[in-house]
């Protein structure tokens, strides 16, 4: 029998900690306990013998601490200590005489990745890959990655260890006392993205004692179809000079560990501060315990890098809005690499409810791949949503669905062979939902039963890859009632069919109902409700209509699942304020006025009314400028303070933005002052004094480039260069990166010596500037608007 | 753990200008958004210590720092404490660069201030532990304070396991991550009139910065 065929059969156990038991043997602190795989070769075999002894089926290698970071330095490569290390489970496990699996331990590399850190997700993955490979070339039985707090690594891990080997993979993670992993991911989200990418068991280790896991362990039964693997502590650690210590003795452990098995568990074993002696009484507790039952919690989910989003009797709104589908202000924004708008419209759309946000940035010429990654990557920095890969390209879903910090929802597969032989392996290896449109290669069916036909042609080849119904999510088309009466009957019968016969969630793009009609919002209300009624799990719609919205909140309401309507309540209750406020502001405020009060809102309306008459030169001149000034003296002279200040550039940029549309609907370009570029120095990763810098430089007219944070010098040169721009701003805030600070206007006076450099951030003066050669230093957000001015006049 | 509200004006740059009341209603949303999300955590290790001159030996760390020896002068134990708000204010930060500038300023400030008076609370618990030992605390002293390197980040981390235990990384920088997170060396000491030193500011060489705390030397508070 193999580790996979008696996994969820029969409780397996685990052995204890192996760092306790080497601090025992000498191991001082700050040295690598994986080294002594060589160096002490017999001490580990040792301690793995005496788990074996205690009773335990399954051995952890000494390999938790393996990776490129850590050795580096030691002269050790990670490849030689992994089978090293594989090698002595198997030499004790030989010796003991014993039936056992080993397995390759894998922990965290101790570095935070993107957005928040500064690993990349295929630097993480490159990372874990050589010790997969090495572990299953020495013999490993399966693949263990534990004591993981962020489910971004954990992903990059799995698919390090599903790419490159055929080790089945068990993931256990550390949540804390609120039941989140570090990154703030719960529970559901967690089991969510680990489901999805078929791993074979899933749980709990360190952190806590098994007292604490215990109350754990109900909400992880409820969500997990996935056997459960438990590896408490002894406790939770107490620490006297730099000695670590954990109290809870062997019969103690062994007794909650009893109770736990009997309220169901698969895998059970000790994390830090358990020895043999735990293993051994957890072992006579609980060997005559049969495991946990397990069983389909038919569960249909996506998720985020923080929560999961579960399809039930509460339908979900998925947000269209990041698509340039007859958007030109949006095709524009793609053409011109503005990320910024697109990641307006996913923050918008989350303010006013989406759950979801579909994510489409195809346009013929573009690099979608790129883009894709481009705009997933960035979307995962700003909103906790999880998103809606939306492509038919697909090289971009793969990139997307590998890049994506949870388990997606994919839109879309429909009943063409070729379409699911392309999107089904896809799902079946990163995990997620997939949007299923119910046409094939005799087009659109005119019949509801046509398209039911194709909805169950679909669910049984989803099947062939092991994508459970519950996974699927059956579009059954909207077709304008503008060139068939019938269209919206047939729909509505087809998806009443799939959620209540075939029992299929449902999703519908609602809006295409109306197309060529007048006032289509009037007619995309009725049928969303209509459509909610029969069954719809999830619409795909523009959060921003407030009458949709309207819409779904009131359904809620009336289908029973907004508990207590306190949902509904919650936000009409304020509503007659709101009308009344709105009507306030609308008086008619002038845009000089809009701007130095930080009204954005008000802004635009009044830059379009302006525009009306006025020419886009004269309304910048005349009023966005003048207004941007007070203000900017305002701050300069301390009467103004720094958050008032950028609500007004805030408001000015809401402005811009009106005059942008107006220049783009009538075919112009929008006129620059000149290009600036700004960066963060290498090293430094504090940029809001860069980005509010920006903002201004944006407001007064010119077009930055804005190269982000921790910038290498190159890429400022580079970009300079490219550009052939006049104006450099760099920002640093540590000590230590005004280095690189000086580093970077070397080579840019070397390079491009005509460029003038302006510098700021928390630790510059005009003394620290001058002697890194910057030509500027500006001590605030309007002194580099000043400089700018001076030399592009 | 709450953000004293008058340091989240300070960092904000406030000089008594008029706050408007859309402002100050902003900046109170802000910030309690912001300590809704914040999830702290800390900490600490207790080490026997030995002081020299300009080094300073921890375990098996060795420090090479006048500044934090003058710091640490006379104790023989000390703490090595690591403490973060989280990851929330980075994430805000973030969003609202690109949704609402005002919004992102008020978090960075408030962010600052939340760390400040969270480590301040941890401090307490460390204080109270050491009182009743008959120990008192020097202030607290971080790397990149005087001479005291960043570099120590990279063995801190090691000893403290903070990656594992509350989720703080280092950049190939030894920056932070997340940023509004502070580790710190707090002396102990056995004489309560040894235990209050105005450091932090007064040794650090930008006087002219605006957010700078005056010492009693310097004619401040």
């Amino acid at each position: 029998m193999s580790f996979k065929d008696e996994l969820g059969k029969k409780i397996l156990f685990f052995d204890g900690a192996m760092g306790t038991m080497l601090q025992e043997r000498g191991l001082q602190s700050g040295e690598l306990p994986e080294i002594w795989n060589v160096t002490k070769e017999e001490i580990i075999c040792d301690i793995h013998r005496q788990y074996l002894d205690a009773g335990c089926d399954i051995v952890k290698a000494n390999t938790f601490g393996v990776n490129p970071f850590k050795m580096k330095g030691t002269g050790y490569t990670c490849e030689e200590l992994t089978e090293k290390g594989i090698a002595l489970v198997k030499r004790a496990i030989a010796k003991s005489g014993r039936k056992a699996y080993a397995a390759l331990d894998i922990g965290s590399l101790g570095k935070l990745l993107e957005p928040l850190g500064d690993l990349s997700f295929e630097e993480a993955y490159e990372a874990f890959k050589p010790m997969c490979i090495a572990g299953e070339q020495a013999g490993a039985d399966f693949c263990l990655i534990e004591t993981m707090n962020d489910t971004y690594e954990i992903k990059a891990a799995v698919l390090a260890a599903k790419e490159n080997t055929s080790l089945p993979i068990v993931v256990t993670m550390v949540f804390d006392e609120d039941g989140k992993l570090l990154t703030g991911a719960d529970m559901e989200a967690a089991v969510a993205m680990l489901e999805g990418l078929r791993v074979d068991a899933l749980g709990l280790n360190c952190g806590f004692g098994p007292d604490v896991m215990q109350g754990f362990l109900p909400r992880l039964r409820q969500v997990t179809s996935l056997p459960i693997v438990l590896n408490p502590n002894a406790g939770l650690p107490v620490v006297v000079d730099g000695k670590t210590s954990f109290h809870v003795g062997p019969e103690e452990f062994a007794a909650i560990m009893k109770e736990i098995a009997l309220e169901g568990v698969s895998v059970m074993g000790g994390c830090c501060g358990t020895t043999p002696a735990h293993i051994r009484a957890l072992v006579e507790a609980c060997r005559d315990i049969r495991a946990m039952e397990l069983t389909d919690k038919q569960r249909s989910v996506v998720s985020s890098y923080t929560h999961a989003v579960v399809f039930d009797e509460r339908p979900k709104i998925i947000g269209e809005r990041i698509n340039p589908t007859g958007k030109s202000r949006f095709k524009q924004a793609l053409r011109e690499n503005d990320l910024e708008y697109i990641y307006k419209e996913a923050l918008a759309q989350q303010d006013r409810g989406a759950h979801i946000l579909d994510v489409n940035v195809g346009l013929p010429e573009i690099d979608e791949v790129r883009m894709m990654r481009a705009v997933v990557s960035g979307l995962q920095g700003i909103t906790d949503l999880p998103l809606q890969i939306d492509t038919s390209d697909a090289v971009a879903m793969e990139t997307a669905m590998r890049l994506y910090n949870g388990k997606p929802l994919i839109n879309s597969v429909n009943g063409k062979q070729e379409s699911m032989d392309a999107v089904f392996p896809l799902v079946a290896k990163y995990g997620g939902m997939v949007v299923c449109l119910t046409l094939d290669e005799g087009g659109i069916p005119g019949t509801a039963a046509g398209r039911i036909e194709i909805a169950k042609k679909i669910i049984a080849e989803a099947a062939k890859y092991g994508i459970d119904k519950n996974d699927l999510l059956i579009d059954t088309l909207t077709m304008t009632i503008s060139t068939g009466q019938d269209n919206a009957g047939i729909t509505l019968d087809a998806l009443y069919h799939v959620r209540h016969v075939l029992g299929v969630h449902t999703t519908l793009g609602v809006s295409n109902i109306s197309f060529g009609l007048p006032q289509r919002e009037r007619v995309n209300t009725a049928f969303f409700t209509i459509a909610l009624s029969k069954g719809l799990s999830a619409g795909i719609i523009n959060p921003n209509s407030e009458a949709m919205m309207a819409a779904y909140h009131s359904y809620c309401a009336l289908n029973g699942s907004d508990s207590q309507c306190a949902d509904y309540i919650a936000h009409y209750s304020s509503q007659e304020e709101q009308t009344k406020a709105a009507v306030d502001k609308s008086g008619e405020i002038s845009l000089f006025d809009a701007v130095v009060r930080g009204l954005s809102e008000s802004a635009y309306q009044a830059a379009k009314r302006e525009l009306e008459s006025k020419k886009p030169l004269e309304v910048i001149d005349g009023a966005l400028i003048p207004a941007l000034d007070k203000v900017g003296q305002g701050f300069e002279k301390k009467t103004v303070f720094l958050p008032q200040l950028l609500m007004s550039a805030d408001a000015a940029k809401a402005g811009f933005d009106a005059i942008k549309e107006h220049l783009q609907a009538e075919g112009g370009a929008s006129a620059s002052k000149g290009t600036v570029v700004i960066a963060t120095v290498k090293g430094d990763i504090h940029d809001i004094g860069k980005n509010i810098v920006k903002v201004l430089l944006e407001n007064y007219g010119f077009s930055v480039i804005d190269l982000g944070k921790d910038v290498p010098p190159e890429l400022v040169v580079e970009t300079a260069k490219e550009h052939d721009v006049k104006l450099v701003g760099l920002s640093a805030l540590m000590t230590t990166t005004v280095a690189n600070m000086e580093i970077t206007i070397k080579m840019l006076k070397k390079e491009l010596p005509g460029c003038k450099v302006m510098v700021g951030g928390a630790v510059l003066t005009q003394t620290y500037a001058d002697m890194i050669g910057a030509d500027f230093y500006s001590k605030d957000a309007m002194g580099s608007v000043r400089y700018a001015n001076e030399l592009f006049r | 753990m709450r953000a004293d509200r008058k340091e989240t004006l300070r960092y904000l740059g406030y000089h008594g200008q008029e706050i408007e009341e859309k402002t100050a209603q902003m900046i109170e949303e802000v910030q309690a958004e912001l300590e809704r999300a914040s999830t702290p955590k800390y900490i600490y290790q207790e080490y026997a210590c030995e002081v020299t001159q300009d080094k300073v030996k921890l375990a098996e760390l060795t420090i090479e720092s006048k500044n934090l020896a003058v710091n640490l002068k006379g104790c023989e134990r000390a703490v090595l404490l690591a403490a973060t708000i989280g990851r929330a204010a980075d994430f805000m930060i973030k969003k609202y660069s690109i949704s609402n500038m005002a919004k992102a300023a008020i978090v960075q400030a408030a962010g600052a201030a939340c760390i400040e008076s969270y480590v301040d609370e941890v401090e307490q618990v460390i204080r109270g532990d050491a009182n009743q030992r008959g120990l008192y605390l020097r202030p607290r002293f971080s790397p990149g304070y005087g001479d005291f390197s960043l570099e120590c980040q990279r063995d801190i981390f090691q000893m403290l396991e903070c990656h594992k235990r509350i989720g703080v990384a280092l950049t190939s920088g030894n920056l932070m991550m997340p940023s509004k997170s502070v580790t710190a060396i707090i002396g102990l000491t056995t004489k309560e009139r040894e235990s209050c030193q105005m450091v932090k500011c007064s040794l650090c060489a930008k006087t002219d910065c605006e957010f700078r705390i005056l010492s009693p030397a310097e004619g401040g508070e």
